[in-house]
């Protein structure tokens, strides 16, 4: 998935963040990537994804 | 046995106090000597409390003296990373924006070693706010004792600077992907990172609540013993803290490996990008293992290599979550151009998006307690290379190559274990032909630290390399050379 400088732009714009134009291409490039990530992850896991919820980080104390 | 006093371990030093063979103070000198005169160039420390510190060495003194011996951690001199709260010290979080805050509290695991008698002497040199990728440090350029021209890694870059330098005996550091393993590795020390919920997050300034743990650096793995036995435990102020008792980590540290069932995860062990002398390392450390008699196999976790992404997707936007009010909006420009990246792209990760990441998680998280189930450790190298320089080390994103290489693989043999929530220690492994440390990495049940401690330490005591130290004395000749070749 390759967003484009301005759909970044836009982003941020909607959590009112303004990112400086010289730091612009690096923060498209990260989101890019990690969406491309999520993407692949979903291809891959998706269905399984549906059939669990999301855990809390502690465990429960009956199974450890 | 080291006749430095500084670079013995903690618990030879304490061994040492008990008996009045060795003054808190005679040790907080030596430490505060070396910071002096090494620290200019290392960049471990950005507050150190010289007088404070030496004042408690007096009333520790004092105590032991009066028949008033609180433990095998009283009169220690210990550090602690820059992200944990210290009441009356400043709290810079490696970061311009936070170079005012001064707490009026400390962090629970503070607090204990405190209580312990343990000293505190410093607050240690970090990559802004925790996150790893800072570009230029406001606090000074942390370099790698083993060779300065090297990245200590991160991002508790000066606690683990500090312990191979005998700067202090055992520091805290705070790791959410990697941060305490990944340089306690690159400075050929041991690092754990608990359990999430063994040891209290409270006073810590950390915001990725579903994998920040504060774990202990040290020289030896007994010292880890002895320091996680401390601050572990149950907290009424960090409600996901556990209940469950805590073991007797030192003892229970020392009952080998021989009929221990130990796992080489395939990918964190084997990728492509690993270098040859980790790997060999690895080979050389799994025949020890199997020398010493534990069972060794090879196991796949096929979903391991999603874990850097699915960190970043969650955790990386919950901290950025804190962020953007407080700062990111208004502070752009205080923010390392690499630390603002980072959190920016958090900030700009849909919902829908996190929430389907979050599910993913416990997927991996799933497979990695599967495999768990089925052995009592797994074994990866911590690091896949030894440290790197520090200017090739720095992660400039310009293309999605470098997002792929300088960023995501690089963290795959840590971030798994820090989305599975369990315990996983590094421990030094061997060198480079460079003489850079190498490092392996075992992880246990969730609350079965007492397993990776157990492994770490049998396979410490028939290894050389925690005797091993970097040769301060060179450090100095090394830097002027760079200066002349860097005016």
């Amino acid at each position: 998935m390759n967003l484009t400088r301005e759909q970044v732009a836009a982003l941020a714009a909607a959590v009112e963040l303004d990112i400086p134009e010289p730091d612009l291409d690096g923060v498209t490039i990260r989101v890019s990537a990690l969406l491309s990530a999520m993407k692949a992850i979903e291809d891959e896991l998706g269905a399984d994804m549906d059939a669990v919820d999301p855990v809390p980080p502690i465990f429960p104390r009956e199974d450890f | 046995m080291t006749n430095d006093i500084a670079l013995m371990s903690a618990a030879e030093q304490g061994q040492l106090i008990r008996t009045r063979a060795l003054s808190p103070v005679e040790l907080m000198r030596a430490c505060l000597d070396r910071i002096e005169r090494h620290d200019p160039i290392l960049r471990a420390y950005i507050t150190v409390c010289a007088d404070s510190a030496l004042e408690q060495a007096r009333q520790a003194e004092r105590e032991i003296a009066a028949g008033q011996y609180r433990g095998p951690l009283h009169g220690i001199p210990f550090g602690v990373k820059d992200q944990l709260c210290t009441r009356g010290i400043r709290t810079t979080l490696g970061s311009r924006i936070m170079a005012d805050y001064v707490p009026d509290r400390d962090a629970t695991a503070i607090v204990r070693l405190k209580a312990a008698g343990a000293i505190l002497i410093g607050k240690e040199n970090l990559h802004e706010f925790g996150k790893g990728g800072t570009h230029v440090f406001p606090y000074g350029q942390p370099r790698n004792p083993w060779n300065i021209e090297h990245n200590p890694a991160g991002s508790s870059s000066g606690s683990g600077i500090a312990v191979a330098c005998g700067f202090s005996s055992g520091s805290l550091g705070e790791d959410t992907g990697g941060s305490i393993r990944s340089p306690a590795a690159a400075n050929g020390v041991v690092g754990m990172r608990p359990t999430f919920g063994r040891v209290s997050r409270h006073g810590g300034v950390m915001y990725g609540w579903t994998a920040d743990t504060i774990g202990p650096i040290t020289r030896s793995v007994e010292d880890n013993a002895l320091f996680l036995q401390t601050i572990a435990g149950h907290d009424a102020e960090d409600p996901l803290s556990s209940t469950r008792p805590v073991p007797d980590y030192v003892s229970e540290m020392r009952g080998g490996v021989r009929g221990l069932r130990l796992a080489v995860v395939r990918e964190m062990t084997w990728p492509d990008g690993v270098s040859p002398e980790v790997r060999s390392a690895m080979e050389r450390a799994i025949v020890v293992l199997r020398e010493l008699g534990a069972i060794i196999s090879e196991i796949s976790l096929k979903l391991a290599k999603h874990a850097v992404p699915l960190l970043m997707l969650t955790s990386d936007s919950d901290i950025a979550s804190m962020m953007l009010k407080r700062w990111l909006r208004t502070r752009w420009n205080d923010f390392d151009t690499g630390t603002r990246s980072r959190l920016a792209a958090g900030c700009l990760i849909p919902a829908a998006v996190y929430h389907r990441a979050m599910r993913a998680r416990v997927l991996v998280r799933r497979e990695i307690l599967d495999a768990l189930a089925g052995c009592d450790a797994l074994l990866s190298p911590t690091n896949l290379n030894p440290p790197g320089r520090i200017d090739a080390a720095r992660e400039t994103v310009g293309s999605a190559g470098d997002m792929q290489n300088k960023v995501l693989l690089r963290r795959i043999s840590t971030y798994p274990f820090s989305m599975a929530n369990v315990p996983a220690i590094a421990v030094p492994a061997g060198q480079s032909a460079r003489g850079l440390p190498i490092s392996l990495q075992i992880a246990a049940k969730p609350f079965d630290e007492s397993c990776a401690l157990r492994v770490a330490y049998a396979y410490e005591q028939a290894t050389p390399w925690h005797q091993r130290h970097p040769d301060l004395t060179a450090i100095e000749a090394d830097a002027k050379r760079l200066t002349r070749s860097n005016p």
